[in-house]
């Protein structure tokens, strides 16, 4: 096949996008840590940070939280994802679709949802705000989904007809478990923890949220404090660099471990009925994982029902919405959902420009290393990143386009992860019919390849909308007051004294839940991306 | 429109795909490109068509070298062996891209793909999406969608190899009739030499990336270039070796076109023949003869009405007629 010449085209455009907001401030971030000042030795930044047993404390706080939160996840996940690939029983389909809930819930609304849940005043009773269990807890709310998926996913095509046929070798139950059950779902498992270990490594709205006590402070929360309200950029740049150099072996890894699961999945669904005792399996199952997702979501909208002055239910914290506002810096529901809005829309249309950009590159320019490449900004987290665009670009702060840029970038592994299996499907032989009936190299990508990316634009398109309407940190980090969308003019009510602020938050997460939930049946109802 | 090859090669990494072809299509005439499946005759399509870069030689038509002409600029039409049909688009879409690509107006595009259509006994099909449409029916949309610009050249790699084996038969003759009716020519590739029989004037035999023959149909079945040719062409008795030297004609390969010859009872002029394998297919019978005076056994078939009076079976013997046309001296297998 001979390359299109507009594939080199795409992928340079694709490689200058990433250089310029991707890369560029990484180095920055780099250089910075390495050489915070002119009369200091090379290096002096980083070596007092790592020093520093204040900072040593929160790598390992973070380590820690992250590998508990992966372990809690997988046990729970895993049985469940066990049950979803073996059986099915009625309500199976809605319980994969809660189960997704969560994971694209911004994690502003989590947070609000488990404290109006098991917060001070909340609806159990219980006040577990700044416990390391309330911060688990929210992770495994949070990842739940990842492993449950990932898992049955894989397993569903594959694990009953091997299971079947290990048992007619002779193989009791247990030994089946043993034998075929565990080794082939052993690298998805391995693979879906290490993407929730990557999640909750740079935890950042929950530990916000729900323990803002200093000794739950992961590394996300550290570099945050130190860039935006101690101005130490030294030390963040350092910690930064430390974040990244974990995230990185992780996200390796991960790769590798993907390119091994690639190999798999006969189609066709070779699950079948619950039998006796397992039904009760299966409702325990409901039960735990219902009560998970919905809690937290339920107890925020029975909370935001209720009046500051203890009536329920009331509309009075939606009417304090529309209310004009009675504080200085205090951004309306109207102004924060026209930029969330608007935000949202231009980083979608940016990350699904430039993730085609970079597909078209991979699948028909053969450009590899892109290929690569694709996941890097999964382990660059949000903070990080807005972090590196205030040391690189101060000027992108003042304006409107740091946060939409941010967001595309965030949202780029899941543009890509979606659009790249989709285009690589793409039979080649399409491209070379067009050609011979006249269609030059633009032609072909306009009348063949984008026709076929529809369905796939779709997804990416409800993907990158949901990452940016819940985005936090990194809006947090570089958002002027007059641009603060839903999540920050949430946490901006949420940190303000008064029962009637706190009220007003709890409507407005109600608000953001619900535009997210629209965003998500829309996302529902299209094909799968694969991750 | 006469279409010239001349020296034509294509490697990937080691693997020599094309080795250095040579091949001249004369104006409206179809040339079957035949071979077993890895010969290089889908590649030597691909680089007739521009899709893939020759290593060395060239394609030229009329006289001109195509070197610098893309896909997209040769007007060679195409039909692909998976049909390769746009999903997102109705019949009618898929028959006018190449129209809409021309920038043929939207009336007159119209009237070309109901002509099409009815070319290919699609008529009225317009609007049907191409994923309920059978086999058979993807194919003849393919067909159109290539036909519809009115190409230079028509290129056919494998269009029958998908559909089973009743709907390849009726296919087969329709497209003999369709291709013989355009003023251009055609190169149709293909593993099956009944479809290269029937469909094409010509046939070009492919082997391991080189052409091993051209000719007429009845040139090749009768005179095969080489051991290998007259097996491929579906010649059941081929000698090399000793086992040819023991024969009539004594040379070191020899074909006997069992097709030529006759079972009767044993009897003067005929050769003594003992049955040692007897199986029907279907109608036919398919024997093993023991020939004693060559020293070989002959592969023969034939309907039943020359084994009678019973069914052949096992240690019956026959006497074979052979006249001399049967015998053939080959070159040996390279």
């Amino acid at each position: 096949m001979r390359r299109s010449p507009t594939s080199h085209l795409a992928g340079a455009l694709a490689t200058l996008f990433l250089a310029t907001f991707l890369g560029v401030p990484l180095v920055i971030i780099l250089a910075r840590s390495l050489a915070p000042g002119a009369d200091e030795p090379f290096g002096a930044g980083f070596l007092a940070a790592l020093t520093d047993p204040y900072y040593l404390g929160r790598v390992g706080f973070t380590l820690a939280q992250a590998l508990l939160s992966t372990v809690l996840t997988v046990a729970l996940g895993f049985p469940t994802a066990l049950l979803l690939a073996r059986y099915r029983f009625r309500g199976k389909r809605a319980l994969t679709a809660a189960f997704t809930v969560p994971f694209v819930m911004p994690t502003v609304v989590a947070g609000i949802g488990f404290l109006a849940l098991v917060g001070p005043r909340g609806v159990l009773g219980v006040d577990l705000r700044n416990t390391l269990a309330l911060v688990l807890l929210a992770h495994v709310f949070y990842n739940f989904a990842v492993v449950a998926r990932m898992v049955s996913g894989f397993l569903e095509g594959v694990a009953p007809r091997l299971e079947g046929a290990a048992a007619t070798l002779g193989a009791t139950p247990w030994r089946v478990m043993l034998r075929v059950t565990l080794p082939l779902a052993a690298p998805a498992t391995l693979a879906a923890a290490l993407l929730v270990f990557l999640f909750c490594f740079t935890s950042f709205g929950v530990v916000l949220i729900l323990a803002p006590a200093p000794t739950f402070a992961t590394l996300e929360v550290e570099v945050y404090r130190l860039s935006a309200r101690l101005l130490d950029l030294d030390a963040a740049a350092a910690l930064a660099v430390l974040q990244l150099a974990l995230l990185l072996v992780v996200g390796f890894v991960y790769t590798r471990l993907q390119e091994r699961m690639a190999v798999s999945v006969a189609p066709g669904d070779a699950t079948r009925r619950p039998r006796g005792p397992e039904r009760l399996l299966i409702v325990g199952v409901l039960i735990v994982t219902g009560a998970l997702v919905l809690g937290p979501l339920g107890a925020l909208v029975v909370r935001s029902l209720g009046a500051p002055n203890g009536a329920w239910p009331s509309a009075r914290n939606y009417a304090s919405l529309l209310a004009p506002a009675s504080t200085v810096g205090f951004t309306g529901l109207w102004n924060a959902l026209r930029n969330s809005l608007l935000f949202a829309g231009a980083s979608a249309t940016l990350a699904l420009t430039v993730g085609f950009l970079f597909s078209h590159a991979i699948v028909r320019g053969k450009w590899r290393w892109l290929d690569q490449a694709s996941l890097l900004p999964l382990v660059v987290s949000p903070v990080t990143l807005a972090f590196g665009y205030l040391l690189t670009y101060p000027l992108l702060i003042g304006s409107p386009w740091g946060v939409p840029i941010a967001h595309a970038l965030l949202a780029f592994p899941f543009v890509t992860r979606t659009l790249l299996p989709a285009y690589r499907s793409q039979p080649p032989v399409l491209a070379a019919a067009a050609a011979t009936l006249g269609a030059g190299p633009i032609r072909t990508l306009w009348r063949v390849d984008l026709p076929l990316l529809r369905p796939a634009f779709l997804t990416a398109a409800a993907f990158a909308f949901a990452v940016s309407l819940g985005e936090f940190g990194a809006t947090l980090l570089l958002v002027r007051p007059e641009f603060a969308t839903l999540p920050v003019a949430i946490f901006d009510r949420l940190g303000r004294p008064g029962a009637a602020n706190y009220g007003s938050a709890l409507a407005l997460a109600v608000v953001l839940m619900a535009l997210t939930a629209i965003v998500m049946l829309l996302l529902q109802r299209r094909g799968r991306s694969e991750f | 429109m006469s279409l010239r090859l001349e020296g034509v090669a294509k490697r990937y990494g080691s693997v020599v795909a094309v080795d250095g072809v040579s091949l001249e299509l004369p104006p409206a005439t179809t040339l079957a490109l035949l071979g077993p499946s890895g010969c290089g005759k889908s590649t030597l399509l691909r680089l007739i068509a521009g899709l893939e870069a020759p290593d060395a030689g060239t394609v030229a038509l009329d006289g001109v070298d195509l070197a610098a002409t893309p896909p997209a600029k040769r007007r060679f039409g195409m039909v692909f062996q998976d049909y390769a049909l746009f999903p997102y688009l109705d019949v009618a879409g898929n028959v006018a891209f190449g129209l809409v690509e021309a920038r043929v107006p939207a009336q007159r595009r119209a009237a070309r793909v109901a002509d099409l259509l009815e070319l290919v006994g699609l008529a009225g099909f317009e609007r049907r999406k191409v994923d309920e449409l059978s086999g058979g029916q993807r194919q003849r949309v393919a067909l159109a969608r290539a036909l519809a610009p009115e190409p230079r050249l028509l290129l056919l790699d494998e269009p029958l190899s998908n559909l089973d084996a009743k709907l390849r038969e009726a296919l087969k003759f329709e497209l003999r009739g369709i291709l013989a009716g355009l003023p251009t020519g055609a190169v149709y590739v293909t593993h099956d030499q009944g479809e290269a029989f029937t469909v094409a004037d010509r046939v070009a035999l492919m082997r391991e990336g080189r052409i091993v023959q051209v000719g007429e149909g009845e040139e090749l079945i009768a005179r095969p270039a080489n051991a290998w040719a007259a097996r491929f062409l579906g010649h059941d008795n081929v000698f090399e070796g000793a086992e040819a030297r023991r024969l009539p004609l004594g040379t070191d390969a020899a074909l006997l076109r069992a097709d030529l010859t006759r079972l009767v009872d044993l009897q003067a002029g005929a050769i003594a023949a003992t049955v040692t394998g007897a199986v029907r297919e279907g109608l036919e019978w398919r024997l093993s003869l023991a020939v004693p005076a060559w020293g070989v056994t002959v592969a023969w078939r034939g309907f039943e009405r020359e084994l009678l009076p019973e069914p052949p079976a096992p240690g019956r013997r026959y006497g074979l007629q052979v006249p001399a046309a049967a015998w053939q001296a080959l070159e040996g297998d390279a």
